[in-house]
Order: C-alpha cells, then structure tokens, then sequence
C-alpha cells in the first residue's frame, strides 16, 4: 500500500516535472526571443492567461531578486504587487528578474513599475490582451492526399480558451535540402492543402501561431518541428496513355495508305531512276547490242531527222552564213568571203538599216560588198545573175520563222541543211551558195562563227513562196545581210529593223531559178 | 365613453399582440461582425490622434469597467454577463453622444456617428440573442452617480480607448459564449 502511494506520487512528480519542463522550455524560449526583439525595459508577454513581466539584470551587476519591487495598477485602483523571481539563461549566460501576474485584467490599461531598493527604475503602461505570446500548434501533422504534387497539412491550436478564432497560421514548406521554402497564411482553420509541389519529393513542414490582431494581438510564436512528408509520384492517366497510342496508331496506318497508293510515286521521286537513251536508240542494245557503227548505219536516214528533231528543240534561231563571193567583175566569179570576227552584237536596234557590220570589224571586202547591195538594189535586174550567184561558193538560207508559215518552216528547218546547189559557175542557179555555218543558237551573242562544217543530204528544198532572204542572223536579232541577189526587198532591208532570218524559197522543185529572187524580211 | 373604451380595448390587444407575436429574430452569431465594430473603433481612436482642432473639450464621461478577469468572468452567468454588456453599451452611448456635441472635426465627427450606430446595433445583436433583458436597467441620464460597473474619464481619447477595450472585452466573451449560438454549434 505504501509502495503503491509512493510510485503514484513518483508518476505525479515526474509528470509534473516534465510540465514544468516543457513550460520551462519554451518559457524561455520565449523570454530569449523577446530579449532579442523587444526595446522596452520592462517586457511583457502573456502565456495562457497570465501576464509575464521580465527584465534584464544589469551588466556585471549581481542582485539579489529581493532587490527588486514590482507593482501594477489599472482602472484608478491602488497598486498592486508582484512576487519577483529570477532565471539565469543558459543560452545566453545572462540572468532576469521576472514577474507572474496571478490574475491579470485583460482589456484595460496596466500600469506596471519596476522598483530596486525603493527607487523607480523602469515603468511601463501597457493592455495584456495585446502581447499574447501563443506556444506553437501541436499534432503537426503531413500527409500525402493521393494527388499529385499536394500534401495535406493539418495540426491543433494552442490551448487557449476563447481565442480559438482569433488566431492566424503560417506554414512554411521546403524540399528536403532546399533552403529556399515558401510560406502560406491561412486564418482561423487549422489544416491546409500545399499545391504545386513537385512529385516523388521529399518536403519538410513548420507552422506557427499568432492572434489575428482584432481583438488580441501579440507575437509570432516558435516554429513547430519540422514534419516531413512525400508526394506521390506522378502518375500517368491510363485513358491519356490509351488516347494517345490510338492516335499514333491511326497516324501510322493513315501514313502507311498513303505510302502504299503513291509508291511509285514516291519511289520516283526517292529513289529516280537513272535516265538512259535507250527509247531514243530504238534497236540499238536490244539488236546491235550496243554497236552504234553497226546501228548508224542501219538506221542512218530515218534517224537522223529524229535525231536533229531532237536537240533542235527550239526555233533554230541563227544562221551562220559564209559566203565566198569574189565581186570584182560580172565576169569573174567572186568569193566572197565574210568571216566576220566575232564580236558581240548588243541589241537589234544598234542594227542600222544597212543591217551590215557596223560594229564589227569590217572586213576588208565589205566596204565591197556595201557597194554591190547598193547597186543591187538600184538595178536589181541587171543583177539578178550577179557574179555572186556564179560564185562557186555557197551559201545556205535557213527560214527564221514567219509567223504564218511557222510551222512549216520548223519542219523545214528541222530538215538537214543542204546547199540549195552546189556548182559554182551554173548561172540558173538562183541560189547562191555558201557556206554554211554552223547553226548558231547562241542567244544573245551575236557571234558568226566562220566555220565551214557543211552538211549537204541529199534532200529537195521544198518550194515555198515566192523569194527568199538568206542572211547570217544570231538570235539577238542581228542580221546580216550577205545577199547577192538584189531585189526589191534589198531596198526594204535597208530601212526595216532586221532582226529575224526569215526567207522564202522560190527554188522550184528541180532547178534553182536565179529569178524572182529578193529579200523578204521579217 | 363606451367607443372609447372598445378603443382602448383594441389597443391593448394590438399591443399585446405586437409583443407577443413578433417573430423572434435570428441569432446573429457570427463574430465578424464584432470585429468590423472592433476596427471602426479602433479607427476612432486613429483619427482622435491625429486631430488638430475642434477635437472636443476636456469633460468627463462615465464610461464601463472594462477590465476581464477570465477566472472571474468564466464563473459569472450569462445573465450577469448581459447586464454588464447592456449597461456598458449604454453608457457608451451616451458618452459618445454627448462628446459628439463638442466635436466640430468633421472627420471625428463622422468617426463618432458610425460608432454610436454600432453599438445600436450591437443591442440589436443581443437582442437576437435573447440577451437584452438588461436593458431597463439601464441609466437614464449622465449626471448619475457611478456604479460600481463604471469609471470617470476626462478626456475623448480615453472615452475612445474604453470603447474599444469594452467591444473587444465583455461584449465579444459574451457574444461568443452566447447560449443560443452555443446551441446551434451543437
């Protein structure tokens, strides 16, 4: 019985001691803080509902608590007094005087005086419910709510009796290791939601307590200990995932059909086949495995049209005209020779109406030649079987292109080139020879090459209209004018732009008539 | 003589009836509005301290104790709790009212006037809390003697501070421990 009485009152004591303890604590904890953060002398707090007046014992200074008289008064009633105590702190190694009000008055205006050996040292007025100085909220609770990036944050107010709605919480919250946390406020509820945290982290959780500062005020209380808590890790939703692998699967097989129906397509355009010439070889490395001798000269007269027709593409434009024309007697058969060196034509308008080589290089018959047209065209009768025709040379007209007989002049200049005669010296020849230049096609140089490549199939010159221009022309619209055969249109010539090789024939189907010959220029 | 007493008849029925069937108003328990009360107060109080002329004379008012003593209040009864507010408010009032007359700052004066309407409303409040039976015991006129539940102030500043220790004191411990708001929590 009397050990039983006796473990009871060592539970009692210890319980007690550990109250004590635990108020001790945070008494001063308190009293530290406001050591700190208070200017006043005499400073006050409540806890619970008393009022706690302390103040620091002077430096180097050793007195005695009994020292010390402590009174307040409020309301014009008298002086009332104090019981003094001291604390030394361990923290701080700096020792206090301090005074526990029993029953404090709230809501009215105290009067406190701090005496030592009967004089004044310190006074103070001061309302109690304005320097509530709460503990930190207990049951600090962190807990994971399912969601992702959120915790739930719940804890217990201080124990206080009429303050419970007078009172605002802060939390603060960091990653674990992180020193940078933030801080939400929340009034009177005493749970919370943290939202926006990152996923599968590790957070650390503090709140504390203060009263809202309408009808009691007072300081901020000490943080809790920290309480971690994890957030979920994020997770994935199922129908997110399922939607998105349907949609990449109607993307591929949508892909994959229209692969499909342009294949070749698109092989072409990938993967294109290497051009060969063989479909314009017909017969070549199918029948003569390759041997073009063997297939010229099998398919030598129906190919060769084909073949010009192929890389004349376009209107062959130029027509290289040499012509050796000796003109120093009617008698005497001319050569007469223009080789013009090669000069750049600039623009057909620089094309004067003599149409002849102004800027080129005269060659030294030209001022010749300049003569005869000139006589030509005053007696174009007289010349008309000039020692020019009777040239041995020859010369070849190529039809530029009427506009009402293109067609039929691409097909006739798709022929071969050919002398319309070819013996010097037959005077019913009324074309005269030349000789034949290459085919310029150069666009824009009006270059004359004097070279003599002649080409002379054994092809008929269809007759055409009536008369026929023969000129070297480049396709700059230069035109040159070697005609020997006067005719009227010479005098046209000279006063019309020339810039197209463009001629009639009149050669009649088996002979060249020397007659009826003049200049047609487009 | 008899048409005249059927009226007074009628009348006193009417009356009768007018007190007792009114329909009871609803208990006004949310503290928000006290504490709107609170801040207007305190308002006050700003503007007393920064008034430069035609802030009132130097008079005294009788003004309620304010100070609270939780042990001692907590044992008190509701009742006794109610007349301390009721009286309080009345003294209040008519403090004000009577400093009011005094004030020739206009923004003082206006600070007054929404106090003076506050604490009619607050005896609105208390009423809708069946807690207004105190109110015939409420003094007519300033030139009585103070009770034991009052003090003398002598100056608007302190009359202006009394206001907000009371709102914030006994009025609030009542209103938040009013039974008929204790009974709708439960």
């Amino acid at each position: 019985m009397t050990k039983m009485r006796s473990n009871r009152l060592k539970i009692i004591f210890m319980l007690c001691l550990a109250c004590v303890t635990t108020g001790g604590q945070h008494f001063e904890s308190k009293v530290a803080q406001l050591l700190q953060d208070e200017t006043e002398h005499i400073k006050c707090f409540v806890e619970g509902k008393d009022l706690t007046c302390f103040w620091e014992e002077e430096e180097e200074r050793n007195h005695l608590h009994n020292q010390y008289t402590f009174t307040y008064s409020y309301e014009n009633k008298n002086k009332m007094a104090c019981a003094v105590s001291s604390l030394s702190l361990l923290a701080s190694n700096k020792t206090i005087f301090f005074c526990k009000l029993a029953k404090t008055p709230f809501f009215t205006t105290l009067h406190v005086q701090v005496h030592r050996d009967g004089q004044k040292l310190y006074t103070r007025s001061l309302n109690a419910e304005n320097f509530l100085f709460l503990d930190p909220p207990r049951n600090l609770t962190v807990l994971s709510s399912g969601k992702e990036g959120q915790l739930n944050v719940s804890w217990l107010p201080p124990q206080l009796k009429y303050m419970d709605d007078s009172m605002i919480y802060e939390v603060r919250y960091a990653a674990e290791g992180s020193d940078l946390g933030k801080v939400e406020v929340i009034k009177v509820s005493t749970m919370l939601v943290l939202l926006g945290l990152e996923s599968d982290t590790r957070y650390k959780v503090w709140v504390r307590v203060k009263p809202d500062g309408v009808a009691y005020k007072g300081y901020w209380s000490a943080w809790t200990e920290p309480v971690f808590g994890v957030t979920p890790p994020s997770d994935v939703d199922p129908l997110i995932v399922l939607l998105v692998l349907s949609i990449g699967l109607i993307l591929c097989l949508l892909s994959l059909t229209v692969i499909l129906s342009h294949q070749k397509f698109l092989l072409k355009k990938l993967w294109p086949d290497i051009p060969t010439p063989e479909h314009k070889f017909p017969g070549l490395f199918t029948v003569y495995k390759g041997d073009f001798k063997e297939w010229m000269s099998h398919n030598n007269g129906s190919m060769w049209g084909r073949s010009v027709h192929v890389y004349t593409e376009e209107l062959p434009s130029p027509l290289e005209v040499l012509s050796e024309v000796s003109l120093t007697s009617h008698d005497t058969s001319h050569r007469e020779e223009v080789k013009p060196a090669e000069e750049d034509e600039e623009k057909e308008s620089e094309r004067s109406d003599s149409g002849l080589t102004d800027r080129w290089p005269d060659p030294p018959h030209a001022h010749w030649l300049m003569d005869q047209l000139r006589a030509l065209q005053e007696n174009p009768e007289s010349h008309s079987q000039s020692s020019l025709l009777q040239s041995h040379d020859t010369y070849v007209t190529l039809n530029q292109g009427d506009i009402e007989q293109q067609a039929d002049d691409v097909f006739e200049e798709t022929l071969p080139l050919q002398t319309l005669f070819s013996s010097a010296g037959t005077p019913s020849l009324s074309i005269s020879h030349s000789d034949l230049g290459s085919l310029q096609q150069s666009s824009g140089s009006g270059r004359l090459s004097s070279q003599s490549s002649l080409e002379y199939p054994n092809h008929t010159w269809p007759p055409k209209g009536p008369g026929y221009a023969y000129m070297a022309v480049a396709d700059s619209g230069v035109s040159m004018d070697y005609s020997p055969m006067s005719s009227s249109r010479i005098a046209e010539l000279g006063r019309h732009r020339i810039y197209t090789n463009d001629y009639k024939n009149e050669i009649f189907p088996h002979k060249w008539p020397l007659s009826g010959q003049y200049i047609k220029s487009g | 003589m008899q048409t005249f007493s059927g009226l007074v008849s009628i009348l006193t029925v009417f009356l009768w009836l007018g007190g007792n069937l009114v329909s009871p108003l609803r208990p006004i328990c949310d503290l928000r509005v006290l504490d709107h009360f609170v801040r207007e107060a305190r308002d006050s109080e700003v503007i007393m301290r920064g008034c430069r002329g035609g802030c009132g004379v130097m008079k005294s008012y009788f003004v309620p104790l304010t100070s609270v003593d939780f042990a001692v209040w907590e044992h008190m009864d509701v009742t006794g709790q109610a007349v301390e507010v009721q009286t309080g408010l009345s003294l209040l009032d008519q403090a004000l009212s009577n400093a009011m007359k005094t004030v020739s700052n206009s923004p003082l004066t206006s600070a007054l006037d929404n106090n003076i309407s506050n604490i009619h409303s607050l005896g609105q409040i208390l009423h809708s809390l069946d807690l207004q039976q105190a109110r015939s015991t409420v003094l007519p006129d300033d030139s009585a003697p103070a009770s034991a539940q009052t003090q003398e102030v002598s100056s608007l500043p302190e009359l202006l501070q009394v206001q907000s220790s009371f709102l914030r004191g006994k009025v609030r411990l009542l209103l938040s421990a009013a039974p008929a708001c204790q009974r709708q929590n439960s």
